[in-house]
């Protein structure tokens, strides 16, 4: 698993490559929550690279969320694959947090 | 043509890897859809992850079986591990999936990403063990 970070018109783009399992998710959660600076207010996390994610996962993606709502951020996904869709959405996830099918619609959406 | 791959791993995360090989492998010789791989690779660390966090009181590695078998149109996955007695299809409370973001309860998922994604589950308790077995159909 790899994050790579780019800030671009005021979002935070984090792109997750790899598999995101129970052995590395605290890592995960470290390397995300890390990359993401108190001063953003507009976070994309880039799923496009992401090959495999388990219920793990999905509790750090909504720790990150929680926390951004709480500071009034906005926080969005984009570019899951066919199967990692489907995980967020049989886990309910699709009705909390926006997800969007490209980074650029993603952007976008965010007011970049 | 049927295949079958048995692992025997212990309670300890560093195991997932050899668990996600195996099932990746057994998928490939089967000519499944990577789709359908990828659910019973899910459902099956979040069972074992499940055992490994509250199957035990001790912290003693324990073993835990897993039988791996494809064949013409079932997938199927047996586990066996001599934790706490727990039923899956009925011991596991339903999830929150309403609740919007500030209450939605961190975790609670794995089960019910079990009962969605998988054909069939079937349990049972024998000699202090709990023997759980998945199912996944070709076209189910």
């Amino acid at each position: 698993m790899e994050i790579k970070t780019q800030r671009e018109n005021g979002i935070l783009i984090a792109n997750v490559n790899g598999r995101v399992d129970s052995a590395n998710a605290r890592e995960f959660e470290n390397v995300l929550s890390s990359a993401i600076s108190d001063d953003d207010t507009c976070v994309v996390v880039d799923f496009g690279g992401l090959s495999y994610i388990s219920s793990s996962g999905l509790r750090v993606i909504l720790l990150v969320a929680k926390s951004l709502r709480n500071r009034n951020a906005e926080f969005a996904l984009c570019s899951l694959s066919g199967p990692i869709g489907e995980v967020f959405k049989i886990s309910g996830f699709d009705k909390i947090i926006s997800i969007y099918d490209s980074q650029a619609e993603a952007c976008a959406a965010l007011g970049g | 043509m049927k295949v079958k791959r048995s692992l025997c791993i212990a309670s300890d995360l560093s195991e997932l890897d050899r668990l996600h090989d195996a099932v990746a492998e057994l998928g490939e010789v089967g000519d499944w859809p990577p789709d359908l791989v990828y659910q019973v690779d899910l459902v099956l660390e979040e069972l074992i992850v499940n055992t490994m966090n509250y199957g035990y009181d001790d912290d003693a590695s324990h073993e835990i079986e897993i039988t791996l078998i494809s064949d013409e149109d079932v997938f199927t996955v047996e586990i066996i591990d001599d934790g706490h007695a727990f039923n899956p299809l009925d011991d596991a409370p339903e999830p929150d999936l309403d609740s919007g973001i500030e209450d939605r309860p961190i975790g609670g998922l794995g089960i019910h990403l079990m009962r969605v994604m998988m054909d069939d589950v079937h349990y049972r308790r024998e000699e202090n063990k709990n023997h759980l077995t998945l199912i996944k159909r070709r076209n189910g």
